[in-house]
């Protein structure tokens, strides 16, 4: 068999097909993998908690999340809407919770469903509040009082924690 | 063509965030704040109130040092708080969950409040709300800011 003599020119030119096929799966893998809905949340300790309900937002629910810090910065979609060293009396964290409750389902005093012009109504969804396992605690009776003024009420919350590991080997 | 794929790959591979285990505990505020004028009925409660009896030493984020006064603090295990229901007061979480189920009745209806002083820190209030709903108790209120 004669060996075809190939020049300098033809043997540099390399097959990108198969590598941009890998390529182009590994992006589709990492897209899938990437959750949209963690977002939201901010780097935060949580402490443990037996009764701790899974957490599986839907990639289009509306739920919304405040994240406290140690030092008591208030967080919402990565913004700070409160700084300790620059006290705004909550302004913005009651602008915030405001507009959540607008766009919250409503419900009557007693529980039942209603539309959301009626006057008589308070919010029926619940906020989730994130707070750093060493942060006082006085930092989310703040958050809990703004959820009480008047046209905001919010009065369903949720404490995130991590749920606690039952066959820890440590 | 290969560039712009590779740097998308970057991107996402950048973007990644592994998924964290998170859960949530369901509590409520009170419903009658703000325009409600009626007056409000009083009801039987189950209150518990949390009190800092020894704050406990600061230390950095991976619990070794003290704290130097920047970034997070954890405390050590010399912290020690005190749980009060009526009359009787307990020193440790488990206490407090074996009274609470004392107290728990079938078909119970009555709220739990969780009254926090000065000084606690939200594990601290974290870990009655999750003994009040090991104990039984649906309805868990907080009661108001004393700060």
């Amino acid at each position: 068999m004669k060996l075809q003599k190939t020049d300098d020119q033809q043997e540099m030119e390399m097959n990108m097909t198969p590598m941009i096929d890998v390529v182009f799966l590994l992006i589709i893998f990492f897209m899938v993998i990437t959750d949209l809905t963690q977002q939201d949340l901010e780097e935060l300790q949580l402490p443990t908690a037996e009764n701790a309900q899974p957490d599986k937002p839907k990639p289009d629910e509306f739920r919304p999340v405040v994240n406290i810090k140690q030092d008591g910065s208030i967080w919402v979609k990565r913004k700070a809407i409160y700084d300790p060293e620059a006290p705004d009396d909550y302004k913005m964290v009651r602008e915030y919770l405001s507009d959540v409750a607008k766009m919250m389902e409503r419900e009557k005093f007693d529980g039942t469903a209603t539309t959301r012009n009626d006057p008589n109504s308070i919010p029926g969804e619940a906020l989730l509040v994130r707070a750093d396992q060493f942060s006082a605690f006085k930092h989310t009776q703040k958050v809990m009082e703004q959820c009480g003024y008047k046209g905001i009420q919010i009065w369903k919350l949720q404490l995130a924690a991590s749920e606690s590991e039952k066959d820890s080997d440590e | 063509m290969i560039d712009v794929t590779f740097l998308l790959l970057i991107f996402f591979m950048c973007t990644l965030k592994f998924k964290t285990l998170e859960g949530k505990l369901a509590a409520y505020l009170p419903k009658d704040v703000g325009v409600n004028t009626s007056e409000a009925e009083e009801i039987e409660k189950v209150e518990v109130l949390i009190k800092v009896a020894n704050e406990g030493n600061k230390l950095d984020a991976r619990g070794e040092k003290p704290w130097s006064g920047e970034g997070r603090f954890v405390y050590d295990s010399t912290r020690r708080l005190t749980y009060k229901i009526g009359p009787k007061t307990m020193t440790n979480v488990e206490d407090l969950q074996a009274r609470l189920t004392q107290l728990h009745k079938a078909d119970d209806e009555r709220p739990a409040t969780i009254d926090s002083r000065p000084g606690t820190v939200y594990e601290d209030v974290v870990s009655v709300l999750d003994a009040t709903l090991n104990a039984g108790f649906t309805q868990i209120t907080f009661v108001g800011s004393y700060e």
